[in-house]
C-alpha cells in the first residue's frame, strides 16, 4: 500500500503540474484540497478522476464524489485498492 | 449622446431552419434542435447535440458559405463590399479541422471571396461572450471609427475536439438542457451561424436600435462562474447606466442560461442583485443548445424577433424553480409588449458581456 | 495616447521598456523566466503558455508607479495573436487521441482568452477584456480599440500580443509576448491613432531585434 501512496504522489505531481512540489512534500493525510494540503481545485479533481481511469482503470461518472476520494493520499489509495 | 446604431437581419441558419422566419416559425412552434446524436461521446456515448443534419464535409467553411450566400440576397448586398463595411467575426475554434494550419485563414478568404470586402475582417476568440462582444465592437466602429456598416457573424461548428473537452468537465447533460432548472444537469451543445447588420443610418427592412453594451471580468476563475456573478452584475449595471435609461424600463432579459448548476445559479445571483428578479427572462439553449461563438448573435437575432413580434418565447426545458434566487422564467410563448431587451452573456475566462435593445417605432 | 511601459519577453531575451533584464538559456524558458523573477505564484505552473507569457511580462511591468493606481475596472484588456490557442489545441487533441483521455486542464486553456482571465484574477481586475485573432501583428487593430475605450471613458488599456505557435513538425516555430500599457485620452485618441500606430510598429519590431 505504501508503494501505491509514494505511486500516486509522483503521478499526481506530473499530472498536475506541481511543478515546486516533491513527493516528501505530500503528507498522506494532508487534505488534499485545503489550503493547508495542496490548494487543489475543482478542474485538478477532474484531472484526478482521468488518472484513476488511465492508470487504474477505474471509472467515475459522478464527479461529486470527487471530495471524499480524493481527499488525501490515504483515501485515494484506499479507494483503488477496494476497486482494483 | 453617442450617435445611433441600428440592428438588421442578416442571416440565420441553424438545424430549426435556414432563414430568419423560418427560424422564427420554428421557435414560436416550441420545437427545438436537440436531438440525441449517437456515438457521439468519447466513449461513444450518445450526448443531446443541437446539430445543422445537412452540413456534411467542411462543415464550417461551408456553414459560414450559406450564411454569406443568404446575405448576399438581402437588402445589404449593396454594402457589402464598401470601404466603410467592416466584418466582425466570432468564433470560438473556426475551422478547427484546418489544425495544425490556421483555423480562421479560410473566414478571410471565404469573405472576401463572396462579399468583395477587401477590409481585414476583425475576428474575436473571446469563448462563450465573443457574440455579445462582437456586436458591443461593432456599435464602436460605427460611432467612433467612422464605419458606417458593419457585417456581424457569429459562428461555431460542433466536432470531437468540442465534445469531448466539455465531457472531460462533466459538464454535458445526460438530457436535453434544462436551463434554470431544478433538475438540469448540464448543457446540449450546438452549432449555427447568424449574421447581424449593424448600421448608422435606419435600414429600410425591420431594424432595432442597439444602444449600449460592455464587457467584464469576474476576476475568479478560469472557468468556474463567480459564485457573487459579480462580473454578470457589473455588465448589466453599465450597460443600464450607459443607456441612460432605468431598471425598470427592461421589459425582458435573454440570459446565457447553460443548464449548467453553477452558471445557472451565479445567473440568478446577479440578476437578484440587479434587482430584475421579476423581469420576464429565457434562455434560448433548449432550443439551439450552446453554441458558443454563435451564442451571443443568434440569441440576439432573436431578441430582435421578439421585438418584431412583441413575443416572449417560452424558455424549452423549465419546469420548476432551480436557483436559490427567483427568476421570471418565461414558461409559455405569449404576446407581450416590448420596448427594451437585455440580452447577456457569460463564458470561460471569467468574461461576461450585456447589450440592450430598443424597439424602433414606425418600423 | 501615452505609451507607459512596454515589456517583451521571448526565449532569447526578457526586456522591460526595451532594456534587457534577464536572459535565459534553458529549454523550459518559462519556468526559468519566473524562477530568476522570483515570483511565488504557485498557479503559474497549471498555465498554458500563453497564460505564462502573459503573467510573466506584467509581473515585470509591475515595477512601474502607475501600477499603485490602477484597480479594480480602471483597465482595459486589449490582446491579440495570430494562432489563438494552436499549441494548447495540439496538446488537447493529443490528449485523447494518444494520451487515453481528454484532459480537462489542457481543454480549460483551448481559449486564447484564458489568459485575461488569469492576469483579472492575479491583479483583481474586473475592466472590459477582449481577445482579438489577426493574420498578422496589427497595429491599427490596437489603436482602433484604444480610440473606442477612450471614447468609452478609459483612461488605460494594457495592450498584449501573445503569440505560441508550433510548426507543422510541432516544433515551438514562435513564443513571444508583448505587452504595452497605454494611457489614452478622450480629447485627443481620434487624432493620436496613426502616428501611435507607426510607433507601436517600430516598438515591437526593435523589441524583436536583440
Amino acid at each position: 500500500m505504501s508503494d501505491l501512496k509514494e505511486t500516486l504522489k509522483s503521478q499526481i505531481i506530473e499530472q498536475l503540474s506541481l511543478e515546486d512540489i516533491t513527493p516528501a512534500d505530500i503528507q498522506n493525510d494532508a487534505p488534499l484540497f485545503d489550503e493547508s494540503g495542496l490548494g487543489l481545485d475543482s478542474i485538478d479533481a477532474l484531472e484526478f478522476i482521468v488518472l484513476l481511469e488511465t492508470n487504474y482503470g477505474i471509472k467515475i461518472s459522478d464527479p461529486s464524489r470527487g471530495k471524499e476520494i480524493f481527499h488525501s493520499i490515504d483515501t485515494l489509495a484506499a479507494f483503488i485498492e477496494n476497486n482494483k | 449622446m453617442e450617435n445611433k446604431v441600428f440592428l438588421s437581419y442578416g442571416a440565420f441558419i441553424s438545424p430549426l431552419g435556414s432563414t430568419v422566419e423560418s427560424n422564427y416559425e420554428s421557435i414560436f412552434q416550441g420545437n427545438s434542435g436537440v436531438q440525441q446524436v449517437i456515438a457521439s461521446g468519447f466513449k461513444d456515448e450518445n450526448w443531446f447535440i443541437s446539430k445543422i443534419d445537412w452540413l456534411k464535409e467542411n462543415r464550417y467553411n461551408n456553414l459560414l458559405s450559406t450564411a454569406l450566400e443568404a446575405l448576399t440576397k438581402t437588402e445589404h448586398k449593396s454594402i457589402l463590399a464598401s470601404k466603410k463595411t467592416r466584418f466582425i467575426i466570432s468564433s470560438t475554434k473556426g475551422n478547427i479541422t484546418a489544425l495544425p494550419l490556421d483555423v480562421f485563414a479560410s473566414t478571410r478568404t471565404i469573405i472576401k471571396d463572396l462579399t468583395g470586402n477587401q477590409n481585414i475582417p476583425i475576428i474575436i476568440s473571446n469563448a462563450c461572450i465573443s457574440g455579445v462582444t462582437a456586436i458591443n465592437t461593432a456599435a464602436d466602429y460605427i460611432r467612433y471609427s467612422g464605419i458606417e456598416n458593419v457585417v456581424i457573424i457569429g459562428i461555431d461548428t460542433v466536432s470531437d475536439f468540442i465534445t469531448y473537452g466539455f465531457q472531460s468537465l462533466f459538464a454535458l447533460s445526460d438530457q436535453p438542457s434544462q436551463p434554470f432548472d431544478a433538475k438540469r444537469k448540464g448543457i446540449s451543445l450546438g452549432e449555427a451561424c447568424g449574421i447581424i447588420v449593424a448600421t448608422k443610418n435606419k435600414p429600410t427592412d425591420f431594424s432595432v436600435e442597439y444602444l449600449n453594451g460592455t464587457s467584464s471580468n469576474d476576476a475568479n476563475h478560469i472557468s468556474g462562474p463567480s459564485r457573487t456573478g459579480e462580473g454578470l452584475y457589473r455588465v448589466v449595471k453599465k450597460s443600464i447606466e450607459k443607456s441612460c435609461i432605468k431598471n425598470d424600463a427592461i421589459d425582458f432579459i435573454s440570459a446565457h442560461g447553460t443548464g449548467t448548476i453553477y452558471n445557472d445559479e451565479m445567473e440568478s445571483i446577479a440578476f437578484s442583485r440587479c434587482a430584475l428578479t421579476t423581469v420576464s427572462l429565457n434562455s434560448l439553449k433548449g432550443y439551439f443548445g450552446h453554441t458558443l461563438g454563435a451564442a451571443g448573435v443568434i440569441e440576439t437575432i432573436v431578441c430582435m424577433l421578439s421585438l418584431q413580434h412583441q413575443q416572449v418565447f417560452k424558455s424549452i426545458g423549465y419546469e420548476e424553480k432551480g436557483t436559490s434566487e427567483p427568476l421570471n422564467v418565461a414558461t409559455e410563448t405569449i404576446n407581450k409588449p416590448l420596448n427594451i431587451v437585455l440580452k447577456t452573456a457569460s463564458g470561460f475566462g471569467g468574461g461576461n458581456a450585456a447589450l440592450l435593445l430598443k424597439n424602433v417605432s414606425c418600423n | 495616447m501615452q505609451l507607459i511601459s512596454s515589456t517583451y519577453i521571448a526565449k532569447a531575451a526578457i526586456k522591460k521598456d526595451g532594456v534587457i533584464r534577464h536572459e535565459l538559456t534553458e529549454d523550459n524558458w518559462l519556468k526559468e523566466c519566473y524562477q530568476k523573477m522570483e515570483l511565488d505564484y504557485p498557479k503559474f505552473h497549471k498555465m498554458d503558455n500563453l497564460s505564462k507569457m502573459a503573467f510573466l511580462s506584467l509581473e515585470l511591468m509591475k515595477t512601474s508607479a502607475v501600477f499603485d493606481t490602477i484597480e479594480d475596472d480602471t483597465v482595459e484588456l486589449i490582446f491579440a495573436n495570430t494562432s489563438a490557442s494552436q499549441h494548447t489545441d495540439l496538446k488537447f487533441i493529443d490528449s485523447y487521441q494518444h494520451q487515453g483521455n481528454p484532459s480537462p486542464s489542457l481543454f480549460v486553456y483551448t481559449l486564447p482568452n484564458i489568459l485575461t482571465g488569469e492576469l483579472a484574477i492575479r491583479n483583481k481586475w474586473y475592466g472590459e477584456n477582449t481577445f482579438f485573432v489577426a493574420s498578422e501583428f496589427d497595429a491599427s487593430l490596437f489603436t482602433e480599440r484604444m480610440h473606442h475605450s477612450a471614447q468609452n471613458g478609459k483612461k488605460l488599456c494594457l495592450c498584449g500580443w501573445v503569440e505560441s505557435k508550433l510548426d507543422e513538425k510541432n516544433m515551438p516555430e514562435l513564443e513571444e509576448c508583448f505587452l504595452f500599457l497605454v494611457a489614452v485620452n478622450k480629447e485627443t485618441s481620434d487624432l493620436a491613432q496613426t502616428n501611435f500606430a507607426s510607433d507601436l510598429i517600430d516598438l515591437y519590431k526593435n523589441n524583436q531585434t536583440k
